[in-house]
């Protein structure tokens, strides 16, 4: 027989013990005898509910006796109201409380399973009370829930470095820190687990008619900005626009009118000497350009149509080649796929449910992107532009397929997974300040093509290189800058 | 006993004879203790657990009777749980005739150090990192096997060994310090 460890050893002293305490088992090695020894005064040792029970019998016993007996109905330091907090992972949320926000851990009560059935922290001088998913109690978590309507307020000393210190921690900044009309320097970061935490410091004693006129002055302010009609962004154009470029423009922009009813708006010769159009797909403007001394740089598409049968078969009439029959998927729409002469790739799709279901801002035309390092994709997206994950669906730990909020568009994407998908493309992205964007994207890692520039053609743009090769033209009409 | 602990201690009665709710603290002081010297005269589990909880009821309940003189809380503690004992034995003789007589067994004087050891080594138990607490939990107080604990915790059966062992190591060490 090999020679067994002496953890083995030990164990198997250990077992014979606790099987048959009266026989002795043989044990040589003189560290096992050792532990072998208290392994024998352990024997017995009392279970951790039976005294637990024992001591409440005592207290409740206690309590009836003894009605003078202090018990504070509000226990000390605990204010009236404190958040209850659910999560996909307790244990995780607390340490994360822990380095982000420099939480407390005051108490936690695990089930055997580790599963924590409840525990608090203590930030500053609030408490926060937690647990694990309990869905048949109703105790579900963001993650299950897809989102959270309840936000948290954290007033701190600096918010900036405690931003700084919750994005070191794992959280992403989703409104940047900045001075607020009503005296609060704040902005809003999401934790890892779904929940938005407003932070902020207090700048500035504001009156409330004060902060009420700054409130209307603002407001007065937002139409102009906002309404994409009066800030002049052309007729149809959402944030997002696939800027289609190809060597033979007309030839596409045939192929898109045969195969997906395009209605062509606008052509002109663009800033490069190419061909710059502007063509009509359901709901969705395209920008079509380029000329045959113009590199090519096909775009993936998910487009969504009435009848998917119906436009695959059109494609492949105007001489688009199959990716893929029609046929229905299991994640909620019937699709199928092909490729343009210029080798932009159709997945076009008719969903199950109507499109705004699935989000509100979801249109017929809508870029697809295959980027190699998908969640650092993501990543610059909400650095560069404020955009926000609306959802992913993950597996063999990559993200095959999010949807990602854009000012009003919204793009989808999916881990590259064959050699011909990173396919990088090109996008004309409106913006309300063309400047404060461009920096930005700068710092989330683009490398700038051009800086801002007031084109003759009426808008003012910049135009940056990300690090997935993705070239965006960040624009705003002049009169708005 | 120290005399600070000790005065502690009477201080800590003079409070549970006034007001009962202090008593949970006593429990909490002397559990060990008890249980080890019950333990250690009772070998089986549920009926070393009702004993247990005998002495302390029966404390609770004649607490105002009891008069500080010097000697330690828990001698008290020991004097009923002798007795609790020697009644339960009896009992059983009456019941069944042919036993062996435990009488004598229950009333030969308890080696206290041996008791105080136990209860030292049960308290040190909670004070073990807490994976190999609740490995020594699981397999001694639990009377689990290397492979249940292994599949409650999610871990291997190796490693619940491992900790097993370590767990024993660092009790051993702790008490060897005291």
């Amino acid at each position: 027989m090999a020679e067994r460890s002496i953890i083995d050893q030990l164990d198997d002293a250990v077992s014979a013990l606790l099987a048959k305490p009266a026989v002795e088992w043989p044990v040589e090695d003189p560290v096992v005898a050792s532990l072998v020894g208290v392994a024998e005064e352990l024997r017995g040792l009392p279970r951790e509910d039976f005294r637990a029970q024992l001591r409440s019998a005592f207290a409740e016993r206690d309590t009836m006796s003894t009605p003078k007996m202090k018990v504070d109905r509000i226990p000390q330091n605990f204010p009236a109201v404190s958040a209850r907090l659910v999560f996909d992972d307790a244990s995780a949320a607390i340490e994360f409380y822990k380095q982000a926000f420099g939480a407390e851990e005051i108490m936690r009560l695990t089930e055997r399973s580790g599963k924590i059935g409840h525990a608090e922290i203590r930030i500053a001088d609030s408490v926060i009370m937690l647990s694990d998913e309990y869905p048949e109690h109703g105790a579900v978590s963001p993650k299950t829930l897809g989102g959270s309507p309840l936000k948290m307020h954290l007033y701190v000393d600096d918010v900036d470095q405690l931003a700084e210190r919750a994005v070191a921690a794992g959280a992403s900044i989703v409104r940047p820190i900045a001075d607020q009309f009503y005296g609060d320097r704040s902005g809003q970061i999401s934790d890892p687990f779904g929940y938005t935490w407003i932070i902020a410091s207090h700048k500035e004693e504001v009156s409330q008619e004060e902060m009420q006129r700054r409130l209307w002055a603002w407001e007065e302010k937002q139409p102009q900005e906002k309404d994409p009609q009066k800030h002049g962004r052309p007729e149809g154009f959402h944030s997002v626009t696939p800027y289609i470029t190809v060597q033979q423009p007309g030839e596409l922009i045939d192929f898109l009118t045969k195969a997906f009813g395009a209605e062509e708006k606008f052509r002109t010769t663009g800033s490069a000497g190419g061909m710059h159009a502007e063509v009509k797909i359901g709901d969705s403007m395209v920008m079509v350009g380029g000329a045959p001394h113009i590199p090519a740089m096909p775009t993936a598409i998910h487009l969504y149509v009435p009848d998917v049968d119906d436009t695959y078969r059109r494609a492949l009439d105007a001489g688009a080649t199959s990716l893929m029959e029609p046929a229905d998927q299991p994640y909620g729409e019937r699709s199928g796929g092909v490729e343009d002469l210029a080798g932009n790739r159709w997945y076009i799709a008719t969903p199950f449910v109507p499109l705004t279901e699935i989000a509100k801002d979801l249109r017929t035309v809508t870029v697809y992107f295959h980027p190699i390092g998908a969640q650092r994709f993501i990543d610059f997206l909400t650095n560069a532009f404020g955009a926000s994950e609306l959802m992913r669906h993950e597996g063999n730990e990559m993200i095959m397929h999010a949807k990602v909020q854009i000012g009003d568009s919204v793009i989808e994407l999916g881990e590259a997974r064959f050699p011909s998908q990173p396919l990088p493309t090109a996008i004309y992205l409106f913006v309300d300040d063309v400047d404060a964007r461009y920096e930005q994207a700068l710092k989330a890692g683009g490398i700038s093509m051009q800086p801002p520039t007031d084109q003759d053609y009426g808008d003012r743009n910049a135009w940056i290189k990300d690090p997935f090769d993705n070239v965006w033209y960040i624009a705003a009409p002049k009169a708005v800058q | 006993m120290s005399q600070a602990t000790e005065s502690d201690e009477r201080l800590l009665i003079e409070a549970a004879q006034k007001d009962p709710s202090r008593f949970a603290e006593l429990y909490e002081q002397n559990f060990h203790r008890v249980y080890a010297y019950v333990a250690r005269r009772v070998r089986d589990r549920a009926e070393t657990q009702d004993l247990t909880a005998h002495v302390f009821q029966q404390a609770l309940a004649n607490l105002g009777k009891f008069k500080w003189r010097g000697t330690p809380f828990v001698a008290w503690l020991y004097r009923i749980a002798s007795n609790a004992i020697a009644d339960q034995a009896r009992r059983k003789v009456r019941e069944v005739n042919d036993q062996p007589n435990p009488v004598t067994e229950a009333s030969a004087p308890t080696d206290i150090e041996q008791v105080e050891r136990r209860a030292l080594l049960f308290q040190a138990v909670e004070t073990l990192p807490e994976d190999q607490r609740r490995v020594i939990v699981l397999r001694f107080a639990e009377e689990k096997s290397i492979r249940e604990i292994a599949g409650e915790l999610q871990r291997s059966e190796g490693a619940i060994k491992q900790l097993q062992f370590r767990g024993l190591e660092n009790l051993r060490n702790r008490l060897s310090e005291n």
